[in-house]
């Protein structure tokens, strides 16, 4: 049974499509993460949520009761901001306890409680700090506390990352998670960062241009993306546009690559347009062609080495072709130079147009 | 260049606390009248101001127009610099516009403008009068201070408030006001500033009733040129003076106690 369920969501701003025909079902204690480049509607979805903008049409449900016309103070639903929104006049606990103060709850109650939330967010000791006095990291700490001392049936963080430095991010999304396991709330997270996406997640929400792409788990969505723009934004991959020649014998044909076996699959019939994704990992360098696996030669334009493994650009005729290969492998191979590059039919996955 | 800039500086603060040398020393004359330097030093005309209806009045009647004039300019300006910043309507060039006019216009052309307009209503040489002339005066330096205010306020934090179970109107008290304080507070003092100082509608308006202490230091010094108006003087130096470094000190010592007990 699903505790969140958006049916039908759209949003017009005038002419402009801001979403179109949105639906999700979020099941109780999930963490879901809305991934999609910037501009493609997450933001919009959340704030339809909360209720701070309304849809055009459709309708948001939470234990199968509708929101419509709740505002939203009366949603109960706990959001994180980019830019954290602390109240600068007010302490941490402070911050912590004010949702408690605006459900009544007494305020030597209230600060304990809200100091067992800091608590809880690894920020004990903390409570009479003003935000200005906390760094980005424990800013963002206090607002996550705060977003949950009231015991929300949502929890909603647009974005919380963007703003703080690699190691500070991973360290985060490592603490949001504890703490969402923790308390088991049903949250959903806004990124347009993939592997943050990814590493999180238990479900992945792509967005683009208003609509959602695809809901799936992590690994589903990088193995079996269901559309060109997914298997673009999720990971790297090279992308062939092909013809069906033989669907039955899973068979394609691409200009500057020739004929292109793709692991089984049940959908285009012969003659239709598809694209077909290699991941860079799944393709193998060498100087002479490997038996059983497809060969083909390619001209090396670009090595970018990573010390541990080195990403290898180069062209197949006109068919660009990235290749992922361990740091010790690349030493056979310089810029400019001619090379093999093979793959199993197994991991050449087909994509519908 | 540094150097420079540094003498022009010193030039700067020196010009400008001139006046403040000068009229310092010459509350404490015993000279008849304005005279620089002072031939003697005495209190007497200290005395003077305090005891002298004819002074207590008009300063009694400054800080009463004064008050009423921030009043009346607060309750008008907050709404409309809400309205101003915060919504798009029709029109609102115009009201932005007429917001700042009196800026624009020179005093001594409101002032005519007030005599005679407020004439037909029987309000000239009243309190009420002036309050409303001022009024006019202030609302387009209250509504430039709390806009400037109004639009760096982060709109996120009352929607934070929202979502975390607080009314439009409880976000309003908890959140909004208390953070737009400081700017209210100046916003306040400007306006009320801007009325005590105002000389030259008052000349024309106030009359002998409302008289204010800017038009009883301007008839005074044209008739006998009396030291009081040094002392008055050095009596509202000293106010701005406390007014300016009072909070200062208060927030400083504030600050060392926050940081001592946060360390
Ligand atoms: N108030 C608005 N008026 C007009 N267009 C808007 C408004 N708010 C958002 N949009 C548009 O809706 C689209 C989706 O925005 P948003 O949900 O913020 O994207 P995201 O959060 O994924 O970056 C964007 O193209 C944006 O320009
Ligand atoms: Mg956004």
């Amino acid at each position: 049974m699903s505790h969140l369920k958006l049916s039908g969501i759209s949003k017009s701003y005038g002419q402009f499509n801001a979403l179109e025909a949105v639906d999700l079902d979020i099941a109780k204690g999930e963490f879901v993460t809305f991934l999609g480049p910037s501009g493609s509607g997450k933001t919009t979805t959340l704030m339809i949520i909360a209720g701070f903008e309304s849809a055009t049409s459709g309708q948001v449900e939470i234990e199968n009761k509708s929101l419509f016309g709740l505002a939203p103070y009366q949603r109960n639903i706990g959001i994180v901001f980019q830019n954290y929104g602390l109240f600068p006049h007010k302490t941490a606990a402070q911050n912590v306890y004010f949702p408690l103060q605006m459900r009544g709850v007494k305020k030597a109650e209230g600060l304990r409680k809200a100091e067992e939330m800091l608590e809880l967010v690894g920020l004990k000791g903390f409570g009479h700090r003003h935000p200005k006095e906390l760094s980005g990291g424990q800013q963002q700490r206090v607002a996550l506390a705060r977003a949950l001392v009231f015991e929300p049936s949502l929890l909603l963080l647009d974005e919380p990352l963007g703003a703080l430095d690699k190691n500070l991010r991973e360290q985060m999304q490592i603490e949001i998670k504890r703490i969402q396991r923790a308390l088991g709330v049903t949250t959903i997270f806004v990124t347009h960062d993939q592997s943050e996406a990814m590493s999180m997640s238990d479900r992945i929400v792509v967005f683009e241009k208003g609509r959602i792409q695809q809901v799936a788990t992590p690994l589903e969505l990088y193995h079996r993306p269901q559309t060109r723009f997914v298997a673009s934004f999720i990971g790297e991959s090279n992308l062939i546009d092909v013809k069906i020649t033989d669907a039955a014998k899973r068979e394609a044909r691409n200009d500057a690559i020739g004929a292109i076996q793709y692991a089984p699959s049940n959908r285009p019939p012969t003659g239709s347009e598809a694209t077909l994704m290699i991941r860079p990992e799944n393709i193998k360098l060498s100087r002479n062609p490997v038996e059983g696996r497809h060969n083909v030669r390619m001209k090396v334009e670009t090595i970018i080495n990573y010390g541990d493994n080195a990403l290898v650009v180069g062209k197949v005729g006109e068919q660009m072709m990235r290749v992922r290969v361990l740091g010790a492998d690349v030493v056979i191979i310089k810029e400019g130079e001619e090379c093999c590059i093979s793959w199993l039919h197994d991991s050449v996955y087909l994509i519908a147009k | 260049m540094n150097r420079f800039l540094r003498w022009l500086g010193i030039a700067v603060a020196i010009f400008i606390a001139a006046p403040l040398v000068i009229v310092v020393p010459m509350s404490f004359s015993n000279a008849r009248s304005l005279q620089f330097p002072p031939p003697g030093y005495w209190l007497g005309y200290y005395q003077a101001y305090f005891t002298d209806w004819s002074w207590l009045r008009p300063t009694w009647n400054s800080i009463l127009i004064a008050s009423a004039t921030t009043m009346l300019t607060m309750v008008l300006v907050v709404p409309a610099t809400f309205a101003l910043v915060r919504h798009r309507f029709r029109g609102k060039g115009i009201a932005d516009l007429m917001m700042l006019m009196p800026l624009a216009v020179p005093h001594i052309v409101m002032a005519v403008g007030y005599y005679s307009y407020f004439g037909s209503f029987g309000i000239v040489h009243t309190h009420l009068g002036v309050i409303l002339a001022h009024t006019c005066l202030s609302v387009p330096i209250a509504f430039l201070v709390l806009s400037a205010n109004l639009k760096g306020f982060d709109r996120t934090l009352e929607r934070a408030a929202l979502s975390l179970g607080a009314s439009p109107t409880r976000t309003f008290i908890h959140i909004t006001l208390p953070i737009l304080r400081p700017g209210l507070i100046i916003s306040a003092l400007f306006a009320f500033i801007q009325s005590f100082d105002e000389t030259v509608v008052a000349i024309f308006i106030s009359g002998r009733d409302a008289e204010t202490l800017p038009r009883k230091m301007f008839d005074s010094i044209r008739q006998e040129a009396d030291p009081v108006i040094a002392v008055i003087s050095t009596l509202l130096f000293a106010a701005v003076i406390l007014g300016v470094t009072v909070p200062l000190v208060v927030a400083h010592i504030r600050n060392k106690q926050a940081r001592l007990a946060a360390a």
